[in-house]
């Protein structure tokens, strides 16, 4: 009973999905935008693999670039092509010829996402031929292959999720096109912005406290010092930005989630092997609080010597990644509350028969 | 003979339309205030009324689109609030709004629409070129409907509505944009539904068409359904007949003999087709025939200058225009 009831939900969604792929994707212009983005991927493989071939090895940074390419040309023609599924169709006079048939309502809006999310997956197969090649290359782990082209998966899903829910929640075709795309914008480049400004804007006082040589005789045959006389303490004090209270904002960042979801490749210097690495290090360097307070004594230094001086820089890159906090699922799941949310939205907004009508709205 | 490709579950309770007392308000505007109708199956009521009067929000409602603020409505004894699907299962309706998927051939749009109510792949394709045969849709089935004419378009959304054999059709101006050929086909098409048992609901502004095809009429005048009284009384009043002779002079002549004309009829003049009477009643009409071919006058048409159901439509929208015309005029100055 159950399972048929399943099968004839199934057979309708697939309907509402074939349909919608009939409808938008059918055409040359849709073959003509895929080449042009097969062309642009090309060119993009070709001059990484010129450029980057000098100072990396393998294909890690080829592969994470087109990943990055893929998410990017996604995010920016996914909302055109599903930000006015459901609304548009009210324009077009064929949302309501629909609802009176037995497509529920939830068919509907989940075969118009389901949709624009596979209209959305054929970037990435379009950039396949280019990603085999970067993992040709060699280097690539199947690790970074299998979680990078997931997430990024999920993430054209999300966006796909919300240009389908905006469109059922707004009335206006126009409207939820550009809010989408306004979301978008927000995720990718408001959070960078955000996180920037809120960094800075939170300055803390820092306070360096440092003892200097005043006098010391340096013995040239040993290389040491004698005789050192130490400075009193010098107290400096300086702002500090306190980027560690808000790396939260940037886990929601798609490109940033997308990066820091594969695991870490790095050469043996500690340094990351590609692109995700770089941004993932980034990200996570910005968990560490600042040094509030920093005694540096000199005449400590001095009296070892100065060869000891080299050993202290600091934490490679592989040392940060790995010591922060990894924060790509937060990120994921706060996206797919996003895209789960404007679906449940728009469905309420969709279902029939309708008690509430949006002014100006005509249902038919 | 359609064949029904979906088993009749439209038959097993016959009892076609029945709204009781539904109004439905959107934010502080009333579209519909107190609205009641009864459509029998196998018969075509004709819903009438002005521009905004609240048809197309009723046949929304009835199409299970939109929940009525208060009243009641039964589709096949199902209410199309609660029991949406099994309303849908039995009901087909056709927009005013003519929209077809755009890339879709008229073929396809068929095809997928029976698959929307769950046919298989091999019934929706029978049933497709089945309602493209019924429709004279087969010159253009295959071309998307996007190039389709006005009309074209039209009888594709009534194949639409007709896909899953309804047994309650409800039809909102399927004859607009219809050339007078398929016009006489929709007739005939709806009067055939209609003898297989259909409830059928049309709501129209052309009205000589309804006159021929409709069994019964329900007024509908400022969200409010006309009451049998005010449309009997409508029905009744002075109306307009016409009268064309092979002699013109001869009809006039008499025209002006009291004992010919009583004082029920009252001379209007003529228009470009004949002479214009205003009688009072059908008896009357019938008494002034009855002296016209006796005083000799080659009477060749005589009959009401607007069907029933305009005379009637204009006489009920005066009453309704002149209850609130006061405040009209003001507002229009």
């Amino acid at each position: 009973m159950s399972a048929s009831r399943n099968r004839v939900f199934l057979t309708g969604l697939w309907l509402i999905v074939t349909l919608e792929l009939r409808q938008r994707v059918r055409g040359v212009s849709w073959y003509v935008l895929l080449g042009v983005f097969m062309l642009l991927v090309g060119i993009v493989t070709f001059l990484l693999w010129l450029a980057t071939s000098a100072w990396m090895s393998g294909g890690g940074g080829v592969f994470s670039t087109i990943i990055f390419f893929v998410l990017l040309l996604g995010t920016l023609v996914s909302p055109a092509l599903s930000g006015n599924a459901i609304n548009g169709d009210r324009d077009a006079g064929i949302l309501a010829t629909t609802q009176v048939t037995l497509i529920g309502t939830a068919q509907l809006v989940l075969g118009k996402f389901l949709a624009a999310w596979i209209t959305a997956l054929a970037f990435l197969a379009a950039a396949l031929p280019f990603l085999i090649f970067a993992v040709v290359l060699g280097e690539v782990s199947v690790g970074t292959i299998t979680v990078s082209v997931l997430v990024l998966a999920s993430e054209l899903g999300v966006i796909a999720a919300v240009g389908v829910g905006l469109s059922g929640i707004l009335t206006r075709p126009l409207f939820s096109i550009v809010l989408t795309y306004l979301v978008v914008a927000a995720l990718s480049l408001g959070t960078l912005i955000a996180f920037a400004l809120l960094g800075t804007a939170t300055q803390q006082q820092a306070t360096s406290v440092n003892y200097n040589v005043v006098s010391s005789t340096f013995d040239e045959q040993t290389g040491t010092q004698s005789d050192i006389v130490c400075s009193t303490a010098q107290t400096s004090t300086y702002d500090v930005p306190r980027f560690d209270y808000y790396w939260w904002i940037l886990a929601a960042n798609p490109y940033v989630v997308v990066a820091d979801a594969a695991p870490g490749s790095f050469d043996t210097s500690g340094y990351p092997t590609d692109l995700f690495g770089q941004i993932a290090v980034a990200v996570r360097s910005a968990q560490a609080p600042p040094e509030l307070f920093t005694e540096y004594n000199d005449c400590d230094v001095a009296a070892q010597g100065h060869e000891d001086r080299g050993l202290d820089s600091g934490p490679t890159a592989q040392e940060t990644y790995d010591a922060a906090v990894p924060s790509w699922f937060i990120g994921l799941f706060i996206h797919l509350l996003l895209g789960v949310g404007a679906l449940t939205w728009a469905w309420r907004r969709t279902r029939t028969p309708a008690t509430h009508l949006p002014a100006g709205s005509r249902i038919a | 003979m359609t064949s029904r490709t979906v088993s009749g579950t439209a038959n097993v309770t016959p009892s076609g339309i029945a709204v009781t007392g539904v109004s439905r308000s959107f934010g502080s505007v009333l579209a519909l205030r107190d609205a009641s109708l009864t459509v029998p199956a196998g018969s075509v009521t004709a819903l009438i009324g002005p521009n905004g009067s609240g048809k197309t929000t009723l046949l929304l409602m009835l199409a299970t689109l939109l929940t009525p603020s208060t009243g009641t409505i039964r589709i096949n004894g199902h209410d199309p609030v609660t029991e949406p699907e099994r309303v849908r299962a039995v009901m087909g309706w056709m927009p005013d709004a003519l929209g077809s998927w755009p890339s879709l051939s008229a073929r396809a749009a068929l095809q997928t629409t029976g698959r929307m109510y769950r046919m298989t792949r091999e019934q929706a394709t029978v049933r497709a070129d089945e309602l493209i045969a019924l429709t004279d849709l087969d010159d253009f089935a295959d071309r998307p409907s996007r190039v389709l004419s006005r009309g074209q378009k039209q009888r594709l959304s009534l194949a639409r509505a007709l896909v899953h054999s309804p047994g309650v059709l409800l039809l909102d101006e399927p004859a607009s944009g219809l050339d007078p050929a398929a016009r006489t086909s929709l007739r005939q098409l709806l009067r055939r539904l209609a003898g297989e048992g259909t409830a059928i609901l049309v709501s129209s502004h052309v009205l000589a068409e309804l006159d021929e095809m409709a069994d019964a009429a329900v007024y509908l005048a400022d969200g409010r359904t006309a009451s049998p009284e005010q449309v009997a009384a409508a029905n009744a009043s002075a109306r307009t007949w016409r009268i064309r002779s092979l002699d013109d002079a001869a009809l006039e002549r008499a025209l002006t003999v009291p004992a010919v004309v009583s004082a029920l009829v009252q001379v209007l003049g003529s228009d470009q087709l004949g002479t214009l009477v205003q009688v009072h009643n059908e008896a009357s009409a019938a008494a002034l025939l009855h002296n016209l071919v006796l005083s000799g006058v080659p009477v060749c048409d005589f009959g009401p200058a607007v069907g029933n159901l305009e005379h009637t439509f204009l006489d009920l929208t005066r009453e309704a225009r002149d209850g609130i015309a006061p405040t009209v005029e003001k507002a229009s100055k």
